[in-house]
């Protein structure tokens, strides 16, 4: 089952085109779904993987990027990735012989929110299992999908915010040592000045002890 | 479930969309607890709060103060007030000192104040008392006031019934032609700094100004070099829509000459250049929309530059006014040198633009408070004379204006005036916005706010940008009244929070300059529409989907409506507002419930019945709602088919609850617009209902029942709709009692819309079918939001209490709306909670924030700046009838339903008592006999006498609940314009219609006659009448009329030939036929909904609904005008 798919500027993350599963029982948790899918657009850039899939619970994220676009969909885990991403290039295809270099010059959010309804159609094709089957087998030799890679969501998204963590710590950590090297030689000289002044103590009554009582 | 959608719906990235901090918008705050219907809470203080006439209580907007007697009204206004005759050329921001009411900023200065200081807090004493101490005894002839034509108020706005011509007005968004391009010489007195004509005028930005013993002043550094460009050619579209690319001068465009813009400052040489400002850079393109729906072309002409007096040497200035407070001084007193203090300049003409506003904002800050003795003076000088005029409503009989009544025009300084909103789409109860509660209560006036947001314009500036500027401390929007500190500064206008001007919003795209982000369309229009980015969206612009629920049953198939309703959807299918993705889909009922399955590649519908109505289920949810352009076959197969489909059907039963429960959860997923056809009272099934009404007690009841809903089941399934972001419309054709009271809530709670066709029928009533029909088809074809929320804020100090209209409070002051369609009126009550001593000027932001039916998500923002004052006679002098008159309708509505109609009526009396009291007892200062009224008030009386006669309020005459209902959603939900007509109908003498003073709209000739009162005793039997109630229309033909007129326009030979169902006129080919059948076609055309005509006679049928809207006559159970006046009287003098 795809619940959503989503087509995405991967310059700026500009979403363009976008469709949702529209059915009660999917609608409760979409909304997380789609503000992560969202974020993700934004974080993905011309270094990203060009295919890959990401695990949120659950769920799968696929994702392709040709053109500069990333398309994604959101599938039950147990959705075939083979499927998925035959979906998402049949869907690039698609969209690039639709709107191809316009898509590059869109300034709105969601300008061809009208591609939903290709959308929709191919989706049914590809959920439909009977469909499926016969999709199947034209494409046994779609691509090699072992390759792809698999990652989860949470560390794609959080992957910043765990360096910043860790950097963070690091600071802490270091800013730490400073001050228990501060502390260290603090302490140190402050015992030097013990000794000295007990040593001072001692010789002084011992020459007051030699002055008045030896002599 | 539903809210996280709306919560986060309003933005889940960094410019959250519609959420305010918690603590910054003062509606938040003051917001009653339980507030979440919105309609039932009452306000702090209750302005329809009755006042039982024997035992005089509370006034009605009376919350403990009573009136203080030793207010004054300002006296020290007068010295300001230039000569009367003058053009408004004053330069009214900065035209004084502060004198009585300092600036916003913290430093007090306590010698303004203390005026405030005495008003508010007096020992409570009764309030009564202070009402009815006055006891004058009616003195008929006392002073003979000369019959006074009613003078046009000044300013006059082309009549608002002109929906053909651009309807904005009074906000100057047209062309200006003579003063639009070529700079004006400098004002021949002008003191000095004009050696530098070319580059200099309009001056006050003086950089570090060399005047002696200044301190360095200028927040805003910035000088422009070079001359004006000029003006673009008007019809250079050029659609701005683009991040600015580069910073450079503009790529293209039009030639700028001189050197182009930069950031440079002049070199300050010499002491002439020392004034040296900005020039100002016409910018008068035409930016097109670049929105496909409304690729509105923006019109921007302005720039009379010549009118910016001239900084005079600073130190003489000074020495004009009393001494600012310290703290002022750095900022404010350099500035005021250039206030318009010489006679000669104030001679010359020297027109605000708006373009110069910006360049005075500078000062608002601090300088605002040098606005208000200017502002007072021009409403001295202006509005006082006319909208003061004292009159004497029991002598003066006629009060109506020729044409329709104009909306009084603020008594704002002219720059800040031409940028203002427009009163058609929002207006004030009171044009001048008191100083603090106490006086509010004194005044007696309710205070509120009408707006028509989605009005359907001719022309709105779009703008795209990548970051829409907002206020980052309560998110209102960029508008023409902020002002900036400098060029990378603004502060906001309703919270006063200083911004920064983002990088983007220096580029001007209308200019194609730089660094000049005064002259942004944004600051430039005060209602503009903004394309939104992402973060206005949480999910995917929904598609434009509707679902029609139709009635099938025997009762229904017998109005023949189906019929209609097909044949107008076959009409229209076509032109229904959507994209390629638009969803239609049906579903009918009677005691079971029809899906139709309409799935691409049938050979024709399939129906599908449910006659489980207990557990209603979709049988195929993916193909019930199907997309228009695929499967537009197979709809217009449904539609030609259904008709016959139920015509042999024996079912009387009618399941509504059901097929609601069906068609929401088929709507659900998606949101969209539902259209519920019904025609009798829904008896089975969920939300079942029973006949509430007794018809002999219909006019004898003391007092109606039956008001309020009889179940909540239709507000429950409302909210749940609401949440999901469905609309529901309800078509009520029906002979018999349906209980609207009951089913109006899904629409009301859903933001939908009711329609009432009482006693339709395809054959005994054709006029109801014609109206339908046209109805209909403008339902289908008008514009559509979806999805939208609307939010309106103001200014820290005032605060928003009670909604009226189709809506749910999602949140304090966040009104969803499922839908919004161009239909559509709110209407506000406000509260002062803090004094506004520190303001010039109040504004109103409506932000609308929704999807178009092209997928588009959109907010369109309208702003609204209106003066504050702190006299009582200001305050009369600014107060609009007619919305005063909206705005109490609506509160009575809620009133009758809450508590009692004769509540509802008492205080809608007491209103009009109120006011007349309060102006009687405060602010004339010679006691006249007669009921006196200010000239702008001398038809609130009337309207409120109309008010109690209406339909809605009346008693004693037989009205049917559903009609009595209908009327109260009615006055609710109208936008004022409409409303008006409803509550007072315009009467009009056709048989001698001639083209003198005609209308010329299109090539077409549209004669003018006359509004007569609605007495009796302007109809004479010689002649014929039209009468024109909003959705109806009667055309009276007297029994001697002029055989000619019989003739020539209805095409009969005699009187007695006049047939008696006519409802059409005849298109004769004569002059007096095309001139009366284009009177009525232009009035029919000023209104979105089809008024039916009916042709009446002496002995027709509806003559006596033709003189129930004779208001001033007296009926057997109501007062007469002139009696009701004279009650009044009795009160005021009591």
């Amino acid at each position: 089952m795809i619940y959503l798919t989503m087509i995405a500027r991967v310059v700026d993350g500009l979403p363009l085109a976008a469709s949702i599963q529209e059915d009660e029982q999917s609608l409760r948790d979409l909304q997380q779904y789609q503000s992560q899918a969202k974020q993700l657009c934004r974080k993905l850039n011309a270094h990203s993987p060009d295919r890959c899939t990401l695990e949120a619970g659950d769920m799968n994220f696929h994702y392709l990027i040709a053109q500069g676009m990333c398309y994604l969909c959101l599938c039950e885990d147990s959705f075939p990735k083979k499927m998925a991403f035959a979906y998402l290039e049949d869907l690039s295809n698609e969209f690039y012989d639709q709107y191809g270099r316009k898509a590059h010059a869109a300034t709105r959010p969601y300008s061809f929110i009208e591609f939903d309804t290709y959308i929709q159609k191919t989706k049914k094709t590809y959920v439909d299992s009977r469909a499926r089957r016969a999709l199947g087998s034209i494409n046994t030799e779609l691509q090699d999908v072992q390759r792809i890679m698999v990652a989860n969501i949470e560390e794609v998204l959080q992957r910043g915010e765990a360096l910043s963590a860790i950097d963070t710590r690091a600071s802490n950590l270091s800013t730490l040592s400073k001050k228990y090297r501060s502390n260290a030689s603090y302490l140190n000289t402050r015992s030097t000045y013990a000794k000295v002044a007990a040593l001072a103590v001692f010789f002084i009554t011992l020459i007051v002890y030699l002055r008045f009582w030896w002599l | 479930m539903s809210t996280a959608g709306f919560n986060s719906q309003n933005g889940t990235g960094p410019g959250q969309a519609y959420s305010n901090g918690p603590s910054q918008n003062p509606v938040a705050i003051q917001q009653l607890p339980g507030v979440s219907y919105g309609m039932t809470h009452q306000p702090p203080y209750n302005p329809m709060q009755a006042k039982a006439p024997v035992a005089p209580g509370p006034g009605l907007y009376h919350s403990g103060y009573p009136p203080v007697s030793s207010y004054q009204p300002g006296p020290q206004l007068a010295s300001y007030s230039t000569p009367p005759g003058q053009p408004l050329l004053t330069r009214p921001q900065i035209a004084g000192p502060p004198l009585h009411t300092p600036p916003q900023s913290a430093s007090p200065s306590p010698g303004p104040r203390m005026p405030l200081a005495q008003a508010t807090p007096p020992p409570p004493a009764v309030s009564s008392s202070s009402y009815y101490s006055n006891l004058q005894q009616p003195q008929p002839n006392a002073q003979p006031w000369q019959y006074n034509p009613v003078p046009a108020p000044m300013g006059t706005p082309p009549p608002p019934n002109s929906m053909s011509s651009p309807p904005r007005g009074p906000v100057a968004n047209h062309l200006n032609p003579p003063s639009s391009s070529t700079a004006p010489p400098p004002p021949p007195s002008s003191s000095t700094a004009y050696s530098l004509p070319q580059q200099a005028y309009g001056s006050h930005s003086v950089t570090q100004p060399p005047g002696p013993g200044i301190p360095p002043t200028s927040l805003h550094g910035y000088n422009q070099p070079g001359v004006a460009p000029p003006p673009m050619n008007p019809a250079v579209s050029l659609s701005y829509s683009m991040v600015r690319p580069t910073y450079g001068p503009p790529p293209t465009g039009p030639p700028l000459s001189g050197p182009p813009p930069t950031m440079k400052p002049t070199p300050a040489t010499g002491p002439p250049l020392a004034n040296v400002i900005p020039p100002p850079l016409k910018a008068d393109g035409t930016i097109a929309g670049n929105g496909p729906q409304s690729s509105n072309s923006y019109n921007h002409v302005d720039n009379k530059m010549g009118g910016l007096p001239p900084p005079g040497p600073p130190g003489r200035h000074l020495s004009h006014y009393p001494s600012l407070p310290p703290g002022y001084q750095n900022t404010a007193a350099p500035h005021k040198p250039t206030a318009p203090v010489h006679p000669a300049m104030q001679a010359a003409p020297q027109p605000y633009s708006q373009a110069n506003q910006p360049y005075q904002q500078p000062h608002s800050g601090p300088g605002q408070a040098q606005l208000s003795p200017s502002l007072a003076a021009l409403s001295l000088q202006s509005s006082s004379p006319e909208a003061l005029r004292v009159v004497n409503l029991l002598q003066d009989r006629n009060l109506l204006p020729p044409t329709s009544v104009p909306a009084p025009t603020p008594c704002l300084p002219h720059d800040l005036q031409k940028v203002n909103c427009s009163p058609e789409v929002f207006r004030c109860t009171l044009t001048s916005i008191p100083q603090t509660q106490s006086l509010l209560n004194k005044a007696k006036m309710p205070l509120g706010l009408l707006l028509h947001p989605f009005k359907d314009l001719s022309q709105l500036p779009v703008v795209t940008s990548s970051t829409i500027v907002r206020c980052r401390s309560c998110r209102t929007y960029i508008n023409p009244f902020v002002s900036f500190l400098d060029q990378r500064k603004w502060t906001c206008n309703l919270c006063y929070r200083v911004n920064d001007v983002p990088e983007e919003f220096m580029y001007n795209p209308v200019s194609r300059s730089y660094g000049e982000p005064h002259k942004r369309p944004e600051v430039q229009n005060a209602t503009i529409e903004f394309i939104a980015s992402s973060e206005y969206m949480l999910r995917p612009p929904q598609p434009a989907v509707y679902l029609f629920i139709l009635d099938v049953s025997h009762n229904a198939v017998e109005t023949g409506y189906l019929n209609v309703f097909c044949q107008s959807l076959l009409d229209n299918i076509n032109a229904l507002p959507g994209d390629s993705r638009t969803k239609i889909g049906f579903i009918t009922f009677d005691s079971t419930i029809h899906f139709y399955n309409l799935q691409e590649g049938l050979s024709q519908p399939q129906m599908l019945i449910v006659s489980d109505i207990e557990d209603i289920f979709l049988p195929t949810p993916d193909s019930l709602l199907v997309n228009l352009n695929e499967c537009k076959e197979l709809v217009q197969d449904l539609l030609k088919s259904l008709p016959t489909l139920f015509e042999k059907t024996m079912e009387t039963q009618s399941a509504l609850g059901s097929a609601l429960q069906a068609a929401f959860k088929l709507l659900s997923p998606t949101g969209g617009r539902m259209s519920v056809f019904q025609t009798q009272l829904p008896n089975l099934g969920v939300g079942a209902l029973q006949s509430r009404e007794d018809p002999n007690q219909r006019a004898s009841a003391k007092d109606i029942q039956h008001l309020s809903p009889a179940t909540d089941f239709y507000k429950k399934l409302a909210l749940d709709c609401s949440g999901q972001h469905i609309a529901v419309d309800l078509f009520l054709l029906s002979s018999r009692y349906c209980d609207l009271a009951s089913l109006g809530c899904i629409s009301r709670y859903s933001a939908g819309s009711v329609h009432y066709y009482p006693s339709y029928h395809q054959q005994h009533n054709p006029a109801q079918v014609e109206r339908f029909q046209k109805d209909l088809k403008r339902y289908l074809t008008r514009k559509i939001g979806f999805e939208a929320v609307m939010r309106i804020r103001c200014t820290k100090g005032l605060s928003i209490h009670t909604f009226h209209g189709n809506f749910f409070v999602r949140s304090t002051d966040l009104l969803s709306l499922p839908n919004v369609n161009p239909d559509a009126g709110f209407a506000v009550q406000m509260s002062i909670e803090e004094n506004l001593n520190d303001m010039q000027v109040v504004s109103f932001q409506a932000a609308l924030l929704y999807t178009s039916s092209k997928g588009e998500r959109r907010i369109r923002v309208h702003t609204l700046c209106l003066p504050v004052v702190n006299s009582l006679s200001d305050i009369f002098a600014g107060a609009d009838m007619q919305a005063m008159t909206g705005l109490l309708a609506c509160m009575a509505v809620d009133r009758s339903v809450s508590a009692s109609l004769s509540d509802a009526r008492d205080a809608l009396t007491n209103a009009a008592i109120d006011s007349l009291s309060s102006y009687r007892h405060s602010v004339l200062t010679i006691q006249q006999p007669g009921l006196l009224s200010p000239a702008c008030l001398r038809l609130f009386p009337l309207y409120v006498l109309a008010l109690l006669k209406q339909k809605a309020f009346r008693t004693g005459t037989s009205t049917r609940l559903d009609e009595r209902v209908f009327a109260m959603c009615q006055l609710k939900y109208q936008p004022l314009a409409y409303a008006m007509l409803m509550i007072h109908p315009a009467l009009y003498r056709i048989d001698d219609l001639t083209d003198e003073g005609a209308l010329n709209i299109n090539d077409r000739t549209i004669p003018q006659p006359r509004v007569l009162q609605l007495s009796a005793e302007n109809l004479s039997t010689e002649a014929a009448f039209l009468m024109d109630a909003g959705t109806v229309m009667y055309l009276r033909v007297g029994k001697n009329c002029n055989p000619i007129f019989l003739n020539q326009v209805l095409g009969v030979p005699s009187y007695a030939a006049v047939p008696d169902n006519l409802y059409l006129l005849p298109e004769l080919d004569t002059a007096e036929s095309q001139r009366t059948r284009a009177f009525i076609g232009w009035l029919k055309d000023q209104r979105p909904f089809f008024p039916t005509l009916h042709v009446i006679r002496d002995e027709s049928q509806l003559k006596p609904s033709f003189m129930q809207n004779l208001i001033e006559d007296r009926t057997e159970s109501a007062l007469s005008y002139y009696e009701f006046l004279l009650h009044l009287q009795q009160q005021i003098s009591k």
